[in-house]
């Protein structure tokens, strides 16, 4: 099945989909092992083996015409004309073994408790800091801190109500936290439309390989809006809030109200009453109690954030100190996904909840610390740098990959600004069998995974899988759909009998 | 409902309807012309003039000149009308604009409702959409009626009959009392102009009007065998039973915005449309009464377009914005 096959108990037989499957030397693979398939899923392993490549072909080509048909699209650029593409998806699914998957979901149930709690602390008393577990200078620094929102509880006690957490595998197959996102993840609507696909595609295969199911995310969602909800009873008025048709999630954000029942509005819709939120609808005003937003914070009211700005609602923010409106998530969390905080992760688990971290993290140098610093300038050819408060694949350095002038650059950027760079060792990101159109052919890319976490009053609650992202570039080890990644369908295996 | 999102809803209805409407009137007049034995102009001109993109199409495809023979050239007015997006209601304006206005409300509209709008949009942007239109011209019009036809059953089948399919069903009404109006005004007042129109030229136009507005096989259950200008503009106006006819949208479109803002709710935006509506249903009411003449056809089709341009602004104002 694969070349290094000399244990294989697979019959090989030309066609088949992992005939000659070549695995990458140093790295681990998410499906196969020396020899042949991962125990857990050499079953499914074989049913998927017997596809064959001329069936798979037509499959990914089907799937890839039903996404376009379905406008399950971003927009390339602002055109009315509607110029859209795709995200590239790849039907070979990612497994995930139900072992795997049970200390997965308690290491990031464990997480989102303790980054909640330091949300808190942070917002509030500060006793981290005061008790010398986080290093004041490192709050100081944090551009996404947002000062003016000390002391304020928000509605329901919750701050991350929806949040990703970016998840790789190391040579080892040990799973590490590669960063923490709480502001505002998207992704999740691509799983539930990847699995769609997969269980048009596969039927039998899905079938007979019992795959936890990831479409009551929707519901799970609107309860969680609604346990935070300032009102009472069951008349909570809650929208999605979307900066239009232009954004490049807003595929994403169209799934998401239509599946829960919820309108979607723009900042427009909405404007302020003595700090009561209200909608203009064609009945009049409406109340509003409950914002998922999936605007950026720094546009939510130009009151607070951006006196320049003609977007947001002016005194949005008024009524959420009010407690008249509950914002999902909360605003001031990009302090908590700071990739300079992310190193003291482990050190807030043990502070807060007492308990040892579940899971492990990437080894992070921390340009800020002198000794880092030194470290890594004197390394930039082998790192990965990254601006402690960027997303998307932007504002990084891949060392080996690098050129002089890009490394130099880096340089003049770290010694400018210490506080704004974190430095890792590059990880060799785990890989799966990935259909390859152009070469008819079945190879190893390299792939993350990002889990999507909701917490309610009652705490967090993780969605089985989450968005498994492929570098479809070979060699690559950027995921971001930004920048030639794509996606796949992640299946969680329930337990065997 | 929200205010942006209604409006939404209405372009979208407008826009389904407009397409429909301009490829059943291409194909009926493109129909026309192979045994019309009418100078060409006489043909293709009206079509323009019903777009209301006269002096557009003088300008850019007429190079500025009333006679010039581009006014009778049915390929030059089917080009202008089909594909040129630059023309405000070419058919590919039209999808784009439905298109773009249903992506703006998917979380309002059914899935269904939402890829056949989709699937349109992708198809006259295909290869196949440029084949067909050059090889089976009148498939590539049944194709997109078929489509938007689609469109609006599904929204009728597989949405919740609240507020925003009102919306849509109020632009689709307007739009079509306005379509009506302004092909039965074009060839009213073209063909009964013309001097010397034997009967069965004219039969033929009529015809292609009743056509164009899917009413032939209506108008014969009503008319058997009667093909004459005065006839058939009395059924294009008044029949209440054609979905089509002035009488019938006007009134519809009043009941459509009654279920929106009933007439006792005056706390709600919305009063003034539901009354202008209100008495442009009853004018139009007590006018099919009278005799019609050819000079009160013009007359009661100029207000009808006039006050339905009119309810359009209002509504706009009152429960769009």
């Amino acid at each position: 099945m694969v070349q290094r096959q000399s244990q294989s108990q697979i019959q090989v037989t030309p066609g088949r989909l992992f005939e000659n499957y070549p695995a990458l030397d140093g790295t681990f693979d998410e499906m196969f092992e020396f020899g042949g398939p991962r125990p857990p899923f050499a079953r499914v392993a074989q049913l998927i083996d017997k596809i064959g490549k001329d069936e798979l072909a037509k499959f990914q080509a089907l799937a890839e015409s039903s996404l376009l048909q379905r406008g399950v699209t971003f927009s390339v650029y602002s055109d009315s004309r509607g110029t859209e593409k795709i995200f590239p998806f790849c039907l070979l699914p990612r497994l995930i073994a139900a072992g795997d998957w049970v200390k997965l979901e308690r290491g990031l149930q464990q997480r989102l408790r303790a980054l909640g709690l330091f949300l808190d602390d942070i917002y509030g008393e500060q006793k981290i800091v005061a008790a010398g577990v986080l290093p004041g200078e490192m709050l100081q620094g944090a551009s996404a801190y947002m000062p003016m929102l000390r002391g304020l509880k928000p509605p329901g006690g919750v701050r991350t109500h929806i949040s990703g957490i970016d998840l790789i595998r190391d040579p080892s197959g040990t799973w590490r936290v590669l960063e923490d996102n709480l502001r505002t993840p998207s992704g999740v609507s691509y799983v539930m439309e990847n699995r769609q696909l997969s269980k048009r595609m596969f039927p039998r295969v899905f079938d007979a390989a019992r795959v936890h199911r990831v479409d009551h995310y929707p519901t799970r969602l609107v309860e969680t809006l609604r346990s935070v909800s300032p009102v009472t009873g069951g008349d909570t008025h809650a929208v999605v809030l979307t900066p239009g048709p232009y954004n490049s999630a807003y595929f994403e954000h169209t799934f998401l109200a239509r599946t829960m029942g919820l309108e979607l509005v723009q900042a427009p819709d909405l404007f302020v009453d003595q700090d009561k939120v209200f909608c203009r609808t064609t009945r009049g005003p409406r109340r509003v109690d409950v914002i998922y937003r999936r605007t950026d914070e720094t546009f939510l009211d130009p009151d607070v954030f951006r006196p320049d700005s003609v977007l947001g609602v002016r005194g949005l923010m008024r009524a959420y100190a009010a407690g008249n409106v509950a914002l999902a998530n909360a605003p001031g969390n990009g302090v908590a996904d700071d990739k300079a905080i992310y190193p003291f992760v482990h050190d807030m688990i043990r502070y807060y909840l007492g308990e040892e971290p579940l899971l492990e993290q990437v080894k992070t140098y921390v340009c800020l610390r002198d000794d880092d610093r030194r470290y890594v300038l004197e390394h930039l050819g082998e790192m990965v740098v990254k601006a402690v408060d960027e997303a998307g694949g932007y504002g990084m350095l891949m060392g080996p990959q690098s050129t002089a002038e890009q490394r130099d650059e880096f340089r003049r950027r770290i010694t400018a600004e210490p506080r704004r760079y974190i430095a890792q060792h590059r990880v060799e990101l785990s890989s799966c069998p990935t259909w390859i159109g152009d070469k008819g052919r079945v190879e190893p890319r390299r792939v993350d995974l990002r889990p999507y976490i909701l917490t309610s009053r009652e705490g967090p609650w993780v969605l089985p899988g989450g968005l498994t992202r492929v570098a479809l570039v070979e060699g690559s080890y950027v995921v971001n759909s930004s920048q030639g990644g794509g996606s796949k369908d992640t299946w969680v295996l329930k337990e065997t009998a | 409902m929200i205010s942006r999102v209604a409006d939404h809803c209405f372009w979208f209805g407008r826009y389904v309807e407009r397409a429909e409407s301009t490829a059943r009137m291409l194909s009926a007049t493109a129909n026309l012309a192979l045994d019309a034995e009418l100078p060409p102009a006489h043909v293709w001109r009206p079509v323009i003039v019903v777009s209301g993109e006269e002096s557009e199409f003088l300008a850019r495809v007429a190079e500025g000149a009333d006679d010039h023979p581009a006014w009778g050239d049915g390929e030059l007015v089917q080009r202008f009308m089909v594909w040129d997006e630059q023309n405000g209601v070419s058919l590919a304006r039209s999808i784009i604009g439905a298109r773009w206005n249903a992506r703006s409300i998917r979380e309002v509209l059914s899935l269904e409702v939402w890829e056949a709008t989709n699937e349109l949009h992708l198809w006259m942007r295909s290869n196949e959409a440029q084949q067909v239109y050059g090889r089976e011209r009148d498939a590539f019009y049944a194709h997109v009626r078929r489509s938007t036809q689609l469109t609006l059953g599904l929204l009728r089948s597989t949405m919740l009959h609240d507020e925003a399919l009102n919306f849509v069903w109020l632009g689709v009404l307007l739009e079509r009392v306005n379509q009506t109006a302004r092909m039965l005004d074009v060839h009213h007042h073209a063909f009964t102009h013309l001097p010397d129109l034997n009967e069965i030229i004219e039969i033929a136009v009529w015809v292609t009007l009743l056509r164009a507005l899917s009413g032939s096989e209506a108008y014969m259950k009503r008319a058997p065998g009667r093909v004459a200008s005065e006839t058939v503009a009395r059924f294009l106006i008044s029949e209440r039973a054609f979905p089509r006819s002035i009488a019938y949208c006007v009134h519809a479109a009043y009941e459509r915005l009654k279920d929106l803002r009933p007439p006792d709710a005056h706390d709600l935006p919305g009063g003034q449309s539901l009354e202008r509506l209100r008495v442009l249903d009853t004018w139009v009411e007590a006018r099919i009464k009278e005799p019609l003449t050819g000079a009160s056809v013009h007359e009661l089709l100029t207000h009808v377009v006039d006050e339905v341009h009119a309810i359009c602004g209002t509504l706009g104002t009152e429960l769009l914005a």
